[in-house]
């Protein structure tokens, strides 16, 4: 991916280590999150995927397309916030366990990336997968949008790196995930759209938490500076937003799902603007996403499948406790 | 195992106008979606369910659907491009078929929900080789069904027809799916099949798997007689890969018959807690297992005897028996050896080699495995055998863990021939509505069940595995299952897991049982014999020592008939009779004399895809949720409001995960008692529960007489703030 893969600044972590102490919260919201993002912990493998090769042979050629730039994309995006965002936060980190979740944070964005490759090599071929690789490095509206947040990223504030870190992981990635959702409330790519709803999972506790962080950060700074920030973020989305317009017409246009998938844009907009503690941009009536998509959002464990059904998302890592004299008492 | 949707014509390629597939007013699936929306009132909004049903059924469904000017036409030219079976519908004469079919569609049939709707026409309706149009609705699915059941007779036919459109009765999955059509599988939902110490035994094994999957119906296999990981082979130590590449052959075999469909192999293994590889078994399910060793898709069971409780209530250590040093102390598989009998005489006998585990652990790893995983199920080894009438032993159970059945080994000579042919296991499901099964009166609904469930018995051959074909000519055994409790109890205003709820529980399965005995002791004298093995049966013991029917009779047998007066009066309500000491004793005298025609009758298996059809709540669980997000490969994601549920009697529809592990293992107690073989039982916990907490329940139902846990299900809330506004299925 050419202009992503120029040099760039050298990344600075941070000056001393002091070891971390769990049994000193400085802020339970740091504790709270680990243990709902380890407890989330999953792989792409989990998920049978190839389930879905009879499905995705029935789909046409635009569709096939459409689903690889949009995967494409995402992965881009994932990529970014793995081996960048997630960490360039790291250094402006309030506590040291706000630390921890961003390296948990990191590794869950590179499994992301990774699932997409694993989905396309289940379904599509190595020259199609390039064709697809190729596509997203000419795509100029996703290469802007790489740019932007990049650019934030490696600025000099810590606020805005969380701002445009929340509104990556509450807004950005959106247009994306809406297809397999279309998908999947549609009878086509079900599990594959497992994989992504066990993402969007992640992604929705991610921006909640940074969005947190960020309003954390903002009880430290004057009045002035708090004013730049709403401003700046609003600036922000806009931006975004416009160009995420753009995005969404060069890949949903051919199949005419481009009103709805900017509803759903609109719909996150304000989501992502929520995490960071901001009232809504877009009016609600703006927002009247399709109900089988927000429904099929839902980030809850809670759907009920069986053996033919694929593996569903719904399982967590149990935590163990011993059972004493008592529970045997029989 | 009730969920089986396969078949041959799967492909359903109709085709959508544009309006239904991007105009929300007419989008069925965004229709559907807002189930799971609130108003703006904050109600549930049941009516935008129903307007998706109709738009479906009277837009897209009506558009692909073939006519025909009369029923003669379309039964021809149903049977001429070889879409249904000639010899079912020769067997009737012109004029009986113009009237049944007008009687079918008289009743004014309508699904009850979308997905009752959706799940039926995309799954389960005959189409035209193309997939591009719907050759049967409803009505005329149930009436094809029915006249295969009938064989020729009027009569039945036509009780079979008014039991399925009034919804009382639903055949399981593969028989509703399959009868009548000329192109399709077997009509039985499962299989299981033992595998023993031999070559050629797991070769059989694999052969059963791949045939009885590209006939449809889950298969489970029993893993625990092959010898372990590190034993010999021709003497030579340290030969054997014990049971996990086993596994692993398996899984592909039905990744393999999912390959020839469009749907998945299913399958399940079940292993002894006391076989030595019983930890590994368990890590194939670990999240982060090696790729070689991990097990995907096949579902695992463990075999837990009594004795691994006490051991686990006195700390001590856990012996594991090597199977191929027992095989040879004792002369018979390690299956076939009571465990809890022969703990100690194993644990001192020096020619078995055993290894040792701690007993907590074991649980403890259980427990953990089931939250990332939801397997394995459980069987209560002792609990099953102590409660079978027949003659032999239970080792296993099947993918759904209701079937309960003996079996016996098969003895192959090296080009895989039998030398001797044993007992496998088929078994024909089928479930009563108990809300519209009270409504009609029971008894009558119950015989024609149990007459329908054993004309599907009787009809079938599997001929590719001959263990199995002979079990079933010789036993005819069938699974009558119960579903919509929860949805009947609601309607009544009963409250799940309530005193009085347990007690409608416990008076209506044995009302159930004792017709399901009645029905199937008049076959016998109709059919004038009884199952092979009768007269070894705890059936035939004398009453008064040890006949099967003493708990109803015996000088020690509970008090039959409802407790409350509220249950009481329900059944006198709907005029239904429950059966006296008199009655249980004079049909005692009956089936002595003459006999049962079936080996086995009852199973309440856990009714996915049925319960949608019928607008049931499954079996007899609590419902998972106000509004259940139904995801399956075939139809997406999709929304579900439980039986009878409105704006106005919320409170009676509390899921699972409120309800506790506790009420619904009382519920299940109170229905096992009457029930030959098991019962699916799943267990709900919210994710804060520890692995403390699933074994705190495991050792409940264990003392309360359960036989079998299936699936555990964790449901994990959204991270406040992280939730969608305004989603159903979000609130608890």
């Amino acid at each position: 991916m050419a202009p992503i893969s120029v040099p760039r600044k050298p990344l600075k972590l941070i000056d001393r280590v002091s070891a971390i102490n769990w049994n000193r919260l400085e802020d339970e919201k740091d504790l709270e999150v680990w243990d709902r993002l380890t407890g989330n912990f999953w792989l792409p493998e989990k998920v049978p995927v190839s389930n879905d090769i009879p499905s995705w042979q029935k789909m046409s050629e635009d569709e096939h397309t459409l689903t690889m730039h949009v995967f494409t994309g995402l992965t881009l995006l994932d990529t970014i916030q793995g081996t960048v965002g997630a960490v360039s936060l790291i250094p402006d980190a309030l506590t040291p366990h706000e630390e921890a979740v961003y390296t948990n944070i990191a590794f869950m964005e590179s499994v992301h990336a990774k699932s997409y490759s694993s989905i396309f090599s289940t379904l599509c071929s190595t020259e199609q997968i390039d064709a697809a690789f190729d596509w997203s490095e000419q795509n100029e509206y996703l290469q802007k949008k790489a740019q932007i947040v990049l650019d934030y990223y490696e600025g000099d504030s810590p606020l805005k790196r969380k701002v445009a870190s929340t509104l990556l992981e509450s807004f950005l990635f959106y247009s994306g995930f809406y297809l397999p959702m279309y998908f999947s409330a549609h009878a086509k790519l079900t599990n594959t759209a497992d994989v992504i709803r066990l993402i969007i999972r992640d992604e929705a506790v991610h921006g909640y938490y940074i969005g947190y962080k960020y309003q954390k950060g903002l009880e430290r700074v004057s009045d002035a500076k708090r004013e730049e920030m709403r401003e700046y973020t609003y600036d922000l989305l806009n931006e975004l937003y416009d160009n995420e317009v753009d995005y969404t017409e060069s890949l949903y246009e051919r199949v005419g799902l481009t009103d709805d998938v900017e509803k759903f844009l609109r719909y996150n907009g304000n989501k992502a603007l929520m995490n960071l503690g901001y009232p809504a941009l877009f009016p609600a009536e703006a927002c009247d996403v399709n109900p089988a998509i927000l429904a099929s959002l839902s980030p809850n464990a809670d759907e009920n499948h069986d053996f033919f059904s694929g593996s569903g998302s719904s399982y967590v890592m149990g935590k163990a406790e011993e059972t004493d004299d008592d529970d045997w008492d029989f | 195992m009730s969920d089986f949707t396969d078949t041959q014509l799967p492909l359903d390629n109709t085709s959508d106008t544009a309006a239904e597939q991007y105009d929300p007013a007419h989008d069925y699936h965004a229709l559907n979606a807002m189930l799971n929306l609130y108003d703006a009132d904050g109600r549930i909004q049941f009516d935008k369910d129903k307007a998706a049903e109709r738009e479906y059924v009277t837009g897209h469904v009506a558009a692909n659907i073939k006519g025909f000017a009369s029923t003669a036409e379309r039964l021809h030219y149903l049977v001429d491009h070889q879409y249904y079976e000639g010899h079912v519908f020769e067997r009737y004469s012109p004029e009986f078929l113009d009237g049944f079919y007008a009687h079918a569609e008289s009743a004014g049939f309508e699904f009850g929900t979308f997905l009752g709707a959706f799940k039926f026409y995309t799954s389960y309706a005959l189409k035209s080789f193309d997939g591009k149009q719907y050759l049967e609705d409803f009505p005329q699915r149930c009436a094809a069904v029915a006249l295969e059941l009938a064989a020729g007779d009027e009569h039945d036919a036509t009780r079979y027809l008014d039991e399925m459109l009034t919804g009382r009765f639903q055949p399981a999955t593969p028989t509703f799916l399959n009868l009548g059509k000329a192109q399709r599988g077997e009509p039985v939902s499962c299989f299981l099949v033992r595998i023993e110490d031999n070559m050629e035994s797991i070769s059989r094994g694999i052969n059963a798997a791949l045939q009885l999957s590209k006939r449809g119906g889950g298969v489970a296999l029993l893993l625990s007689n092959l010898r372990e990981l590190g034993a010999p082979i021709k003497h030579i130590e340290n030969q054997s890969s014990g049971v996990v590449p086993v596994m692993k052959l398996l899984e592909d075999s039905f990744s393999y018959a999912n390959q020839l469909g469009a749907r998945q192999g299913a399958g399940a293994v079940y292993l002894n807690a006391h076989h030595p590889d019983i930890m590994r078994f368990l890590d194939t399910k670990r999240e982060n297992a090696d790729e070689k060793i991990r097990i995907k898709s096949l579902a695992l069971g463990v075999v837990i005897p009594d004795i691994t409780f006490e051991l686990a209530k006195k700390k001590a250590p856990m012996a594991l028996f090597s199977p191929y040093d027992v095989e040879r102390v004792y002369g018979k598989p390690f299956a076939d050896i009571s465990v809890t009998e022969h703990y100690d005489e194993m644990v001192a006998d020096e020619r078995i080699k055993k290894t040792y585990i701690d007993a907590r652990k074991f649980f403890t790893t259980i427990a953990e495995l089931q939250f990332e995983s939801g397997y394995p199920y459980i069987v209560f080894e002792d609990t099953v055998n102590r409660a079978n009438p027949i003659e032999g032993r239970v080792t296993m159970s099947n993918l759904c863990s209701e079937i309960l059945q003996v079996q016996e080994p098969s003895a192959y000579n090296e080009d895989l021939t039998y030398a001797h042919v044993g007992r496998d296991i088929s078994c024909n499901l089928g479930s009563l509505n108990i809300a519209k099964a009270m409504d009609g009166g029971l008894a009558g609904t119950v015989e024609t069940a149990i007459r329908a469930l054993t004309a599907v018995a009787e009809h079938t051959s599997i001929d590719a595995v001959p263990s199995i074909r002979r079990a079933n000519e010789e036993g005819h055994a069938i699974g009558l299952g119960q579903m919509n409790l929860h949805g009947f109890l609601a309607r009544e205003g009963l409250m799940y897991g309530s005193d009085e709820a347990i007690d409608f529980t416990d008076a209506y399965f044995m009302t159930v049982a004792y017709h399901a005995y009645r029905a199937s002791h008049a076959l016998a004298v109709e059919r004038g014999r009884a199952f092979v093995g009768f007269d070894r049966s705890d059936y035939a013991k004398p009453a008064g020592a040890g006949n099967y029917f003493d708990k109803y009779v015996g000088d020690d047998a509970e008090p039959l008939g409802p407790r409350t007066a509220r249950v009481a009066e329900l059944f006198a309500h709907y005029g239904v009779h429950v059966p006296t000491v008199d009655d249980w004793k004079a049909l005692q005298a009956d089936i002595l004399r003459d006999g049962i025609y079936n080996q086995n009758l009852q199973a309440v298996p856990p009714t996915g895809s049925i319960s949608y059809i019928n607008h049931s709540t499954s079996s007899i669980h609590p419902i998972a949720s106000k509004i259940e997000i139904r995801k399956e490969g075939k139809i997406g994601r999709v929304y579900y409001p439980a039986a009878y549920m409105t704006n106005d009697n919320l409170e009676y529809y509390k899921d699972a995960y409120e309800i506790g592990w506790k009420a619904i293992v009382d519920t299940y107690a109170a229905a096992t008692k009457h029930v030959d073989q098991g019962l699916s039982l799943t267990l709900f916990f919210p994710d804060t529960a520890t692995t403390r907490d699933l074994n705190k329940a495991q050792i409940y139902a264990w003392r309360k007489g359960i036989k079998t846990l299936y699936y555990i299900r964790i449901r994990q809330q959204a991270l406040e703030g992280t939730e969608v506004a305004g989603c159903v299925s979000c609130m608890l």
